[in-house]
């Protein structure tokens, strides 16, 4: 080849060849010694390790080129501490240096600048070593995630279990209880003095409303555990509203609040369960009727929904109204809302999440429009039939 | 006094430490960041032994090689002549364990007399550590390798493998 033409490649391509004696003595040097981090006459007589320390402890391997055991020894992207932030990265061969009569004369050993192709594929390497770390961290904390949520599935499954057996456990005492206390109050055991039956009164209006929540204990425990299951009947919703506001009308009275029912004529059957159904509506009447003053209004409606096939129920009392921040959590289990805890009305926080659960469970859906101190409307929508 | 020169490998998977505790070992010295290398960076450190009765200088070339997949290829001419080699893996990451059969294999195939230890780096995170004695003793015993509970951050059992490893490879 032109010997110009391999001076071009040798400064272009930043290349040093250092040629040695079979003693690994250095006798020549081509192309750009500095590469390797000395001027040529510095080379000149040095071990060959001296100048390319990345050699020291390879004697073996230097020893099998010498004898022609080996064709060449490659070594790709030395690092080298160039004094500066990003290394100089070297691509050395070496090989035995043959005479005309083949006879190996020493080495050759060749050292090639590639620092900038190699800089690139560090920054690759980098992101892509770090993109996998970060892979393998998130998916520890997945693992670390699903094991956890599995234990809690499982405390809550428990949880469920036991508030179910508890709730039936006390409900089978209760319901004695209320039996004797009935049969007291109306005199089976003789008459009662007034104050008698005032206390007997009050003990089974508590009786009343601890029937009521081991109920809703055992309904939310089905809903929990996926067993609370509907039996579909086309069922008269006006009649069932009807019958409810007659049940509520004493308690109502009792308050000086006003119940109105406008239900729209020739309403279609509902197809729903009517004792749930029922369960929805009473839930709803009964949460408007505990958290309305005295001589408050409330207003049932009845009507066919703005969804195709389905019927509405519309709930509206102008009581304490409930937060907007208070809203998005209504419908979950024992939340109550914080205009509810400082009215005088007990509860447990599972009325609205029972009503929601059933509601869903016949395909409708529940919504409510309020604000503090200006009432509630809650909207509940059931399949027609 | 003898003077010996020996090299030594640093294998395993990417980001175990290698860089690091060679840095600990020469300089001295740790860096939290990670910076990974590609190629080859090779130190040295001198090191005075007892070989046999006699006082001796070990020259340990520490030839801190590339853990990334894509250097597999050429990986094997970087092991040609080693006397040793420090097998790497992250007490925090239990696939690096797994990988240094693989590692002790390569360098068997080309440097078949070789020694081995086994760092089991990284115990200075002990919040993370998934790795325990029970898991590393077997696949180091198989690779008939002494191990250590090391880390480059604190130092801790660091000059205490290559001391160990410089004798082997002279004894």
């Amino acid at each position: 080849m032109d010997p110009h033409i391999v001076q071009w490649l040798a400064a272009s391509r930043r290349i040093a060849c250092v040629f040695t004696d079979r003693e690994l003595s250095i006798t020549g040097v081509w192309g750009d010694p500095t590469i390797l981090g000395a001027e040529a006459a510095a080379l000149i007589g040095c071990q060959l390790q001296d100048a390319v320390p990345e050699l020291i402890g390879t004697e073996e391997v230097l020893a099998h080129l010498l004898a022609g055991e080996l064709e060449r020894y490659d070594l790709s992207k030395v690092n080298r501490d160039a004094g500066r932030s990003v290394p100089m990265y070297l691509n050395m061969t070496t090989l035995p240096r043959r005479a005309e009569d083949e006879v190996i004369s020493g080495l050759v050993h060749i050292a090639e600048d590639v620092t900038e192709s190699a800089v690139l594929e560090q920054h690759l390497v980098q992101h892509r070593n770090e993109l996998q770390l970060l892979q393998d961290r998130l998916a520890r904390q997945n693992l670390a995630i699903t094991t956890a949520n599995a234990e809690l599935r499982h405390l809550d499954e428990i949880k469920t279990v036991f508030v179910s057996v508890a709730a039936h456990e006390l409900r089978s005492p209760l319901t004695s209880i209320l039996g004797y206390l009935e049969m007291l109050l109306d005199g089976d055991y003789g008459a009662l003095a007034p104050q008698q039956v005032e206390t007997l009164e009050i003990m089974r209006s508590s009786g009343r409303r601890l029937v009521m929540l081991t109920n809703d204990l055992l309904d939310a425990a089905r809903i929990e555990a996926g067993r609370l299951e509907l039996l579909l009947r086309p069922v008269d919703l006006t009649r069932l509203v009807v019958s409810a506001l007659t049940e509520f009308k004493p308690q109502a009275a009792a308050h000086g609040q006003e119940m109105s029912l406008a239900a729209s004529a020739d309403l279609p059957l509902a197809l729903c369960d009517p004792m749930r159904a029922r369960q929805i509506i009473t839930n709803l009447i009964s949460n408007a009727s505990k958290y309305t003053p005295e001589n408050g209004h409330i207003r049932v409606g009845l009507s066919r929904a703005p969804e195709a096939g389905f019927l509405e129920i519309v709930v509206a009392d102008d009581g304490v109204g409930i937060a907007a921040e208070d809203q998005a959590r209504l419908f979950t289990r024992f939340f109550r809302a914080g205009s509810a805890s400082l009215w005088p009305a007990s509860g447990a926080g599972l009325g609205l999440y029972i009503t929601r659960s059933l509601v869903e469970l016949h395909g409708g859906r529940i919504w409510l429009e309020s604000e503090l101190g200006h009432g509630s409307t809650f909207h509940v929508t059931l399949p027609a039939s | 006094m003898l003077t010996i020169s020996k090299k030594v490998c640093l294998l395993g998977d990417f980001a175990v430490g290698k860089t690091s505790l060679v840095r600990r070992f020469v300089f001295n010295i740790f860096d939290d960041r990670y910076l990974s290398t590609i190629g080859v960076k090779v130190s040295r450190k001198t090191v005075a032994l007892m070989v046999g009765d006699q006082p001796a200088d070990l020259t340990i070339m520490l030839w801190d090689l590339a853990g990334s997949e894509e250097f597999d290829r050429i990986r094997a001419s970087y092991l040609r002549g080693a006397a040793g080699a420090v097998l790497v893996c992250d007490v925090t990451r239990p696939a690096t364990l797994e990988r240094l059969a693989d590692c002790a294999a390569d360098l068997w195939r080309v440097s078949p007399s070789a020694h081995c230890v086994l760092a089991a780096n990284k115990v200075d995170l002990t919040g993370e550590q998934r790795l325990t004695a029970p898991q590393i003793g077997p696949v180091a015993s198989r690779l008939a390798a002494p191990w250590y509970l090391t880390s480059a951050r604190t130092g801790d059992e660091v000059e205490l493998l290559f001391r160990d490893l410089g004798l082997m490879m002279v004894g």
